[in-house]
Order: C-alpha cells, then sequence, then structure tokens
C-alpha cells in the first residue's frame, strides 16, 4: 500500500472529476466518523497492487500493520489500473459515486435487467435524464427506485437525446451491480 | 567658441581630446546636456577628419587608403606585470661557477660513420644506443648484460632529469610565475592572477566517481569488475520515492497538499464550464418557442383544429432538481 503520486492521482480525479465535477471536493475531504478518535480525519486514496482503494484515514493507519504481500484490500476499491497505465472505475465506486453524481439517468423498470446484464442504454429504456449532459460524460445510472444500478458515458448530449429514434444508444455501459439485487428486486416480465 | 586646432589630435588611436572644455557645475537639464555633448563631440571628430586628410594618400578601389602613425599617447596596461621566473638550480649552479651558454649547431660530425649528423633525433651523431659491440673491461662482471646496463642508466637519467625539471616547476609556481602552458595543462592549479584555491576531490566524490561513470554502460555498472576494496554504488534499488504512507495519524500535510493542488488544477481546467452558456442559451430558446407555440395556438384556435403533432416526448419534469443536485455545496 502507498500514496499515489502526483501522476496516478491526475488519472483518478480526472476520472472521478467526469462523473462528479466540482463535488469531488466532497470526496476528497469527506469527514470520516470511522475510528475511536473523536476527531474526524479524511478520506484518501492507497494503491495496492495496481488498485486504488478509498479509505478512512484510521482505517490505513491500522492498515499498515499488514505486509504488504498480505494486505488483500482496505476500505473500497474504487479502481484500477491498467496494464497500459490507464485508470478505469469498478462497480465497487458505485455508491461514492451515485452519492454525488453529477449526470444522472432514470431506467424503466422494464428495462433495467437489460442494463443488469451488460446492454448499452437505449432511448427507449430511459425515464428521466438531467440536462446538459454532454457526449463523454459520466453518468450515473438509476432505477426508478432511485436505486443506483451502475454508470456509464453518455453517448449523446441530452439535447440530441430528443432528437434520437428510440433504440439509439444514449449511455454506454461501463458497470452495473449484475445480479446481487436480483433477489431483493422483483422480477419484471 | 575655442579654436579647434587647440585639440589633442591622436591619429595612432583615431582620438582627438579638447583639454579645455569644461562642464558648467550644474547642468540644466539631461537633455541640453546630450545636446552639448554631441555638439563637442562633433566638432572633435571633424578635427580627426581635417588631421586623416592631411596625411598622404594612395589609391584604391575602394577610395584612398591613409596609413596612420603610430600612437603618440601610451595607454595604461591592462593585465599586471608577470612575475620573473625564479632561477632554475642548474641557473644558480651555473650562475656560481660563471657557465656560459654556448650555442649548438643542428648537425654534428660522427666519427663512427664519419659524416656529418642531426645532434638528436633519428640517425643522430655518436647515438650510444646505435653501438654494436661494447668491449669488455677487466674489471667487468661476466654475468651483466652491458646493453642492458646501458639502457637502465639512459632511463635513470631521464628519470632524474623529469624530477628536476618538476622540483623547477613547483618552485616556480610557489612565486607565481608557472609558465602559461603548463598553468593550462595542471586543471588543479588556479589561473594566474586569481586567488582561488586548489581544489579538493574528496573521499565521498571520489567514491562516487565510479557509480558515475557506472551509469554509462547499457546495464547501470551492475556486471563492471570491481577492484579489491571496492564497495558497491550506493543508490542501488530504490529509484522512486512516495509520500509517506501515512503520517502523523493518517493523511500528511504533503498529501493534503499534493490533492489540493491537483483537484483545483483540475477545477480550473474546466472552469469555463461552470458558467453553461448551453443552458443559457437554451432556456432563451425555449422560452422564445412556447412564446411562438402560444402564437400559433391562438391563431390555430381561431382556425380550428391541431395543425403541429406532438413531437417533444416529455423527459424531464423535474428539471429544477437535477440542476440543483449538479451543483456543488
Amino acid at each position: 500500500m502507498r500514496p499515489l503520486d502526483e501522476t496516478e492521482t491526475t488519472a483518478v480525479f480526472e476520472k472521478l472529476f467526469k462523473f462528479v465535477g466540482n463535488n469531488l471536493k466532497n470526496i476528497v475531504e469527506n469527514p470520516s466518523h470511522e475510528g475511536p478518535d473523536s476527531n474526524s480525519g479524511r478520506y484518501c486514496f492507497r494503491l495496492n497492487k495496481n488498485k486504488i482503494y478509498y479509505v478512512s484515514e484510521s482505517l490505513v493507519k491500522r492498515a499498515t500493520n499488514i505486509a504488504r504481500p498480505n494486505l488483500v484490500s482496505l476500505g473500497t476499491c474504487i479502481g484500477k489500473y491498467t496494464h497500459g497505465g490507464s485508470f478505469h472505475l469498478t462497480v465497487q465506486a458505485l455508491n461514492l459515486l451515485a452519492a454525488n453524481a453529477k449526470h444522472k439517468v432514470w431506467l424503466k423498470p422494464q428495462s433495467e435487467m437489460s442494463f443488469l446484464y451488460g446492454n448499452h442504454v437505449l432511448k427507449s429504456a430511459l425515464g428521466r435524464i438531467t440536462e446538459n449532459i454532454a457526449p463523454g460524460d459520466g453518468v450515473v445510472v438509476f432505477s426508478m427506485s432511485d436505486v443506483p444500478l451502475g454508470f456509464g458515458v453518455a453517448a449523446k448530449s441530452t439535447q440530441d437525446c430528443r432528437k434520437l429514434d428510440p433504440n439509439g444508444i444514449v449511455v454506454l455501459h461501463q458497470a452495473d451491480i449484475e445480479g446481487s439485487q436480483k433477489s431483493s428486486q422483483p422480477q419484471h416480465i | 567658441m575655442e579654436a579647434q586646432s587647440d585639440f589633442q589630435v591622436d591619429l595612432g588611436h583615431l582620438m582627438a581630446f579638447n583639454p579645455h572644455h569644461s562642464f558648467p557645475s550644474q547642468p540644466s537639464s539631461r537633455d541640453e546636456l546630450v545636446k552639448e555633448c554631441l555638439q563637442k563631440g562633433t566638432e572633435l571628430v571633424q578635427a580627426i577628419a581635417d588631421s586623416l586628410f592631411h596625411l598622404p594618400s594612395t589609391e584604391d578601389v575602394d577610395g584612398p587608403l591613409v596609413k596612420l602613425p603610430p600612437p603618440a599617447t601610451r595607454l595604461p596596461r591592462e593585465k599586471h606585470f608577470p612575475t620573473p621566473k625564479p632561477p632554475t638550480k642548474w641557473e644558480l649552479f651555473a650562475q656560481k661557477k660563471g657557465i656560459k651558454k654556448r650555442k649548438k649547431d643542428k648537425v654534428v660530425f660522427d666519427e663512427q660513420s664519419e659524416t656529418w649528423k642531426r645532434r638528436f633525433g633519428y640517425d643522430r651523431a655518436n647515438d650510444e644506443e646505435a653501438i654494436p659491440i661494447i668491449e669488455a673491461k677487466p674489471n667487468d662482471d661476466p654475468n651483466e648484460d652491458p646493453f642492458a646496463k646501458r639502457k637502465e642508466n639512459k632511463k635513470k637519467r631521464i628519470e632524474k632529469q623529469e624530477s628536476h625539471r618538476l622540483k623547477n616547476l613547483k618552485q616556480a609556481a610557489k612565486a607565481g610565475a608557472l609558465p602559461s602552458h603548463i598553468q593550462l595543462a595542471a586543471t588543479a592549479l588556479p589561473i594566474t592572477g586569481t586567488q582561488a584555491a586548489p581544489k579538493k576531490v574528496t573521499k565521498d566524490e571520489l567514491g562516487n566517481v565510479a557509480g558515475l561513470a557506472a551509469t554509462a554502460t547499457a546495464s547501470g555498472g551492475k556486471f563492471d569488475k570491481k577492484l579489491p576494496g571496492e564497495k558497491a554504488a550506493a543508490h542501488k534499488g530504490k529509484y522512486r520515492k512516495f509520500l509517506p504512507v501515512v503520517e502523523g495519524s493518517g493523511i500528511g500535510s504533503r498529501e493534503k497538499e499534493q490533492t489540493e493542488k491537483i483537484m483545483n488544477k483540475i477545477f480550473s481546467k474546466n472552469s469555463h464550464e461552470i458558467l453553461n452558456i448551453d443552458k443559457a442559451v437554451k432556456t432563451y430558446n425555449v422560452k422564445k418557442e412556447k412564446k411562438q407555440k402560444s402564437e400559433k395556438s391562438k391563431a390555430a384556435s381561431a382556425t380550428g383544429g391541431k395543425l403541429k403533432p406532438q413531437k417533444k416526448i416529455q423527459k424531464n419534469p423535474s428539471k429544477k432538481g437535477g440542476s440543483k443536485k449538479g451543483k456543488a455545496k
């Protein structure tokens, strides 16, 4: 485990910024209430074996007691570095993103399963969409009951969405919670 | 003003000097001072030009050519006098004994070949090493090789001479009168005139030199043969330095600084999006369209029946809520 250096931090923050925009400040300076200390420390990013973890300070301090080869994971893993050096967000970042997302998309109940199986979001599946999405922005996908389902990249702006035909792709799928909600969610035919 | 003949013109340096001019103690203004200087200067230059044209000239392709006389004014010396060299040991001895230097000829008569050969160099006269037979003397040691002995003696003489030369140079260096070519060659010695002490390489620096040289090899000196007693290079393994994992109780000040810096950079890069021009334009357009629609519908209701089919699907009834969520705290 080690802290990120400048290039790595820039990569992570850029990716997060695409999804949360100026709320990045909230993520970075989030006061954490874990640990025995009464004064809340902050959350920090740590790198272990090409994976980036979002951990509270108190947890980090305690995790230093575990040797590097033995340490598997700490806090929440928000993403990982690929072999080529680029940073990808993984689904475990969903909670963090959903709380601070700037651009959101709500899916119709019938099309939720399609998204959870890994398909892109078509226009016919859209229930609601926030204004002013530019193509290439990060978008968090919700169900109509405001349960975060996953996230992706906007393929078209909100304006263009209106003019699209119903089978056009609106959001490119990047990550979803798969079947982890299957048992709790009622199945739709 | 003053007569022009009062100027002192030195054509060797192309210089004219007016010894009678004096500036008023308080010059009225900078501009006036400049004007007066220029005026006086032009008079002096005119004097130089006049004197030049009085000299005898020869015709040349580009015009009359004039040879300048040697300069009359002596300019002061730029650098100080060189210190006199202290006499070498031989020079002292020669002085004491009264030995005078004699001029030597380039060619000498060689008894062996009975020709005139050069004094030194290839095929020289009276060459010691060119003797094929050495006659043995009665007190000679039979195991001794006389040729080898001669060679050894020569080497010793050369060494002795070299040591004497160096001693003389040291004496000269002490007096500060080292010949310049030696000065340049010996980088450890300071340049003549400066007081800089000769730079001594410290033990640590010397130790690092091998490491520095090792970086020239492709494998970074990892497989270079090491001398006995040579220690391994100091900078092995670690080539990247990271922030400490935990400073204080979690995030240290350095890490905070770094994250702040990067965050601000990202925000400033995208700050042009704070004012959402598209949104402003769109709201304006929407308002305009609504107005047009209401007017047209009024006109349509007058004629009767729907003229335009509804194209737009209601996508965001909660426009206000979405935009509020997007803004940062």
